[in-house]
């Protein structure tokens, strides 16, 4: 492996990031809509919610990178792979995040809300003074989990030509045939960035556990 | 102040609440006493609208809170967030927000919910913990408390709202038997100071010495209403004798 390999490798670990980067927030926030169906007084919502979790669930990443790739090339969509790809991540992992909250709202207890409701609180109020903070302390550990799960699926990506670490290395792999050692260093570059993710999160759970909210270690 | 006429409340065919009607004058203390599941609970959530409910009237000062009109609310939610602002309630389970301070449990609601100035708020939260003699206890959190202390925040809590009828659901239940002590002298002293209070308690000791006036409900009604000494001691109705023994 020569220093210019190693170097497109870094140079595509930083695009794993970009496009972590990329889907993240966008998952997020469809989960947050989604939840809001989730949720929903109206069972016609709910049961949206119920079809897109199980049809989301129950499509390999893989195949859902696929579909979507030529479902917008067919139709005359020109987009470039990145966007495909974050589009591709932000739609598979906006029901797993989606889930996330879901679970951590269920562990709200009610009294918390009876409280929050027998003060008077306004919603808004009840929202973020009350639930958004319980929700993130509830749903933190989960979250991150997810978070890293959606880093290392940004692999599947290189089928539909989104450059990025696990696309390097194969490009690498067919110019020098040094399997294991592209491999070998791909691997700890993924686990690096998988590392600080896992890192951030139980940062950020201990300040939490700072503010009086003891999290089980 | 507070005048309960007829409420009724079923969950399809179970009656929770079968016409139940109580007053409550100024100062007064009146505490629930029953058997589990009888609707001690659900009347004390009914007043401050945790609990819907499907008929009758609930007055506070004279003038009728919120009830069901059909599908719709009677009154809008501004109006129904400032009466429960008025009616200060104490659960069970403390019901602190766990990431909070004490401090801050006792702010959140005159800040967010009154529009009282942070300072001003923490002034009066102070001087209310103060009250329940945990002035020294502002800046810790729920997980730091002991149950009789998280006790004390909540009562502290529902005080700040400057409320003057406090409902208090099995305040001292969950509390260790050594901790009870600590947040019965609190009811007591508020009530020495004139605060209205209805609570459900299972204690016929803090019933006897807190309570003016003593209600025993069985399926959903108040059977037999009466001063505290009176009703215990000289119970009338049927069945209140034999759950007074059994609960001695």
């Amino acid at each position: 492996m020569t220093q210019n390999d190693l170097i497109m490798l870094v140079r595509a670990t930083l695009s794993t990031l970009y496009l972590a980067a990329g889907t993240i927030p966008c998952a997020t926030a469809l989960a947050a809509l989604l939840v809001l169906l989730a949720i929903s007084r109206h069972r016609a919502l709910r049961w949206t919610y119920a079809g897109l979790r199980w049809l989301v669930r129950g499509t390999p990443l893989a195949l859902l990178a696929l579909l979507i790739y030529y479902a917008l090339a067919g139709n005359g969509i020109a987009v470039p792979p990145v966007v495909a790809g974050i589009l591709v991540l932000a739609i598979y992992f906006s029901i797993l995040f989606a889930e996330v909250i879901r679970g951590a709202l269920l562990a709200i207890p009610r009294t918390a809300t009876d409280s929050a409701l027998s003060l008077g609180l306004p919603r808004m109020a009840t929202l973020t003074r009350v639930i958004l903070p319980m929700l993130l302390r509830q749903g933190l550990p989960a979250y991150i989990n997810v978070c890293v799960m959606a880093i290392k699926g940004s692999s599947v990506l290189s089928i539909i030509g989104v450059w990025e670490l696990t696309y390097a290395s194969r490009e690498i792999i067919e110019r020098n045939l040094e399997v294991f050692q592209v491999l070998s260093v791909a691997a700890v570059l993924y686990f690096l960035i998988c590392f600080g993710a896992d890192r951030c999160g139980r940062w950020a759970e201990a300040r939490l556990a700072r503010r009086g909210y003891q999290t089980q270690r | 102040m507070l005048e309960l006429t007829n409420l009724r409340k079923s969950y399809g065919p179970l009656t929770i609440l079968d016409g139940v009607s109580l007053t409550v004058a100024e100062g007064e203390v009146v505490a629930l006493i029953g058997r589990s599941g009888c609707g001690k609970s659900t009347l004390l959530r009914c007043i401050n609208f945790l609990e819907d409910y499907d008929d009758g009237e609930i007055r506070l000062d004279g003038r009728r809170l919120w009830h069901r009109e059909g599908s719709r609310s009677s009154l809008p939610r501004r109006d129904i967030e400032r009466d429960r602002q008025r009616i200060g309630v104490v659960f069970q389970q403390y019901n602190l927000f766990p990431h909070m301070t004490a401090l801050e449990n006792v702010c959140l609601g005159p800040v967010h919910g009154m529009g009282v100035s942070r300072a001003e708020a923490e002034a009066t939260g102070r001087r209310m913990l103060e009250r329940v003699g945990l002035g020294e206890r502002a800046d810790f959190y729920p997980s730091q408390l002991s149950g009789g202390q998280m006790q004390r925040v909540a009562i502290a809590r529902a005080l700040a709202m400057k409320s003057r009828l406090l409902l208090l659901d099995e305040a001292t239940s969950a509390l260790d038997p050594e901790l009870v002590a600590e947040v019965e002298d609190v009811i007591k002293a508020l009530r020495a100071e004139g605060m209205a209070m209805v609570m459900v308690t299972h204690s016929m000791a803090l019933a006897r010495e807190a309570a003016d006036r003593i209600a025993y409900m069985k399926g959903g009604r108040i059977v037999e209403i009466a001063p505290a000494a009176q009703l215990l001691d000289a119970p009338q109705a049927p069945g209140l004798r034999d759950f007074l023994k059994r609960i001695r």
